[in-house]
């Protein structure tokens, strides 16, 4: 077994010190898992959606099996689509990963005008939500919830072929259901915030695939998620949270400048996808904590000395980074990624990512 | 007989109307061909497949992406819908056939649905098994269609893994078989190592990597 060089910060002192823009010892390992935490434990996919307390020993155990870094979040996946009165079906089989919309509640014009913001204290999965939070609580990890996206929650209401068509065709119809899903996220963050004193210890995650440009082009994003979203996290920070993270996922190069408009705490935590340089990345997010970005596929089928080197050009390019930098996947973790390439990120940071 | 002037400047307007998304002045220029005796057959690959391939190179470009490429879809099928009666017999849809389907376990088929749209505008002919398709069915329609091309995607990194097995199985019962792959986590090596034929990095050059996987 190779030995790891001793660390002089603790998880959370080092994560606790990145937030306030002061030194750490060695770049931190943000494992960015869902369903992988409950593969590790020997709990079915299932179990990270729908069972919040296994879901956070899940979590717990996975994280001190790799030194993740202090910030776990829960979801209980297809966000929106219960809470709006939908049906979500959990990943069952061999190759399903994610929870999915059984139906698309908005079937027309007349739904999408007619829905209504639900009661979010009481509303499909935000229980489940508030059940981790307190989790998060008492074992002092950051609290987290979604804050986010606007277009991920609206085409799990839609559908994406509705929802693109209706961007083109019915542009005042998608602006009513990106007005509702942003109050959606702003009364979700109203119930949780007011839940637990202290909102500094809040960290909402936004994860924003639907934007990404292998699907709208920046003109779209710059009308139909940046207005909202950025009113999403101006609200959350006048509610007294510091940081909020950030997941731009896929290919987001022409959106950059639109997501470098948002605020996103000081600093915000923004992770990449494998698509966007970490070097473009730090020009546009100077100040923030950057966090990514190896390839989730070479990581599922790679050799380990692939991911080995991959994640050591991502900590060296990273390690430049004046914000700060942790070293992830691109996108989650997959499931069925071999334990032992998630390792060799870990060995890459002791071989490579030390500041001191 | 129509003048080639007055024939260019029709085939010229379904061409336009497919790339400026215009559903119903596709299909109004479909009908003013067939009125005036254009034949249908042309009037599809010099009208409105033109016309895709000119929304191809918008997409390359990044000047058009999925919504616009899905609004001039739907003016190519209204033009289709017009010709496809008048097309004769033993013309059409001749140049090669696909089955296509998301593999089991992922429901994402936006991208498999441009692809449908692009190999029908090219005058593939497409046997869509849709999303979330059971390993087993592929190897089964692929009995059935004895198609010149398989077409797999998947948009997660687990259900990725699915085509994997589904070419292993595809290639035990026809070693023939061509297989080209696509969607947001792979990439030309993992579709190498997977064993597919050919990699498309997008519905766009999914048809061109088709046509020289058949012309081989």
């Amino acid at each position: 077994m190779a030995r790891f060089r001793q660390d002089r910060l603790t998880e959370k002192e080092r994560f606790e010190a990145l937030l306030h823009r002061e030194p750490v010892d060695r770049v931190p390992f943000y494992l960015w898992e869902f369903s992988f935490a409950s593969v590790t434990v020997g709990y079915p996919r299932a179990t990270t959606f729908k069972d919040p307390v296994r879901s956070f020993e899940a979590f717990r155990r996975t994280h001190e099996m790799y030194d993740g870094w202090h910030y776990i979040y829960y979801s209980p996946g297809a966000i929106g689509v219960r809470e709006f009165g939908g049906e979500a079906k959990l990943p069952t089989g061999e190759y399903a990963q994610a929870a999915t919309p059984v139906k698309h509640i908005v079937q027309s014009e007349e739904d999408a005008w007619n829905l209504a913001l639900p009661d979010v204290k009481t509303a499909g999965a935000i229980p489940l939500v508030m059940e981790f939070a307190k989790l998060q609580e008492r074992h002092g990890f950051p609290i987290t919830f979604s804050s986010g996206s606007i277009l991920k929650v609206v085409q799990a209401l839609t559908g994406a072929e509705t929802m693109c068509r209706w961007m083109m065709k019915k542009p005042d119809v998608l602006h009513r259901l990106c007005r509702l899903v942003a109050d959606f996220h702003i009364a979700v963050a109203q119930h949780v915030i007011q839940s637990f004193d202290r909102p500094e210890r809040i960290i909402p995650l936004t994860a924003a695939p639907t934007e990404s440009n292998q699907m709208i082009s920046p003109k779209h994003f710059r009308e139909f998620s940046l207005p909202y979203q950025k009113e999403v996290y101006e609200r959350i920070l006048a509610m007294g949270v510091k940081h909020i993270n950030t997941h731009i996922c896929g290919e987001q190069n022409l959106n950059l400048p639109y997501w470098a408009e948002i605020p996103m705490g000081e600093p915000g935590i923004i992770s990449i996808g494998h698509e966007v340089d970490l070097e473009t990345a730090s020009k546009y997010f100077h100040d923030h904590i950057i966090v990514g970005n190896v390839e989730p596929a070479v990581i599922q089928t790679g050799t380990p000395e692939e991911v080995y080197e991959l994640s050591r050009i991502c900590i060296e390019k990273g390690k430049k980074h004046p914000g700060g930098f942790a070293l992830a996947p691109g996108c989650e973790l997959p499931p069925a990624a071999p334990p032992y390439n998630v390792w060799m990120m870990r060995k890459a940071i002791n071989d490579f990512g030390w500041y001191e | 007989m129509v003048s080639q002037e007055r024939k260019r400047e029709i085939l010229d307007a379904i061409r336009d109307a497919v790339v400026r998304f215009e559903e119903d002045q596709c299909a109004a220029w479909c009908k003013t061909a067939l009125q005036e005796g254009l034949d249908a057959y042309e009037a599809a690959m010099k009208g409105l497949a033109a016309g895709m391939d000119r929304v191809g190179e918008l997409y390359t470009r990044q000047e058009y992406f999925v919504p616009e490429l899905l609004l001039c879809s739907d003016a190519l099928y209204a033009g289709l819908d017009v010709l496809r009666p008048h097309i004769q017999t033993g013309k059409a849809l001749t140049k090669g056939k696909l089955l296509l389907g998301v593999v089991e376990g992922d429901i994402h088929d936006i991208g498999k649905n441009l692809v449908k749209t692009m190999f029908e505008a090219a005058g593939w002919e497409v046997f869509d098994l849709g999303r979330d398709v059971k390993l087993d069915r592929f190897v089964e329609e692929q009995k059935k269609t004895k198609a010149d091309v398989v077409g797999l995607s998947a948009l997660m990194t687990t259900s990725m893994m699915a085509i994997e097995k589904v070419i292993g199985m595809l290639k035990a019962a026809d070693p023939e078989v061509k297989v080209i792959v696509g969607g947001a986590p792979l990439n030309p090596e993992i579709a190498a190592k997977f064993g597919a034929d050919r990699y498309a990095e997008d519905a766009v050059s999914a048809v061109q990597e088709a046509a020289n996987l058949i012309r081989k």
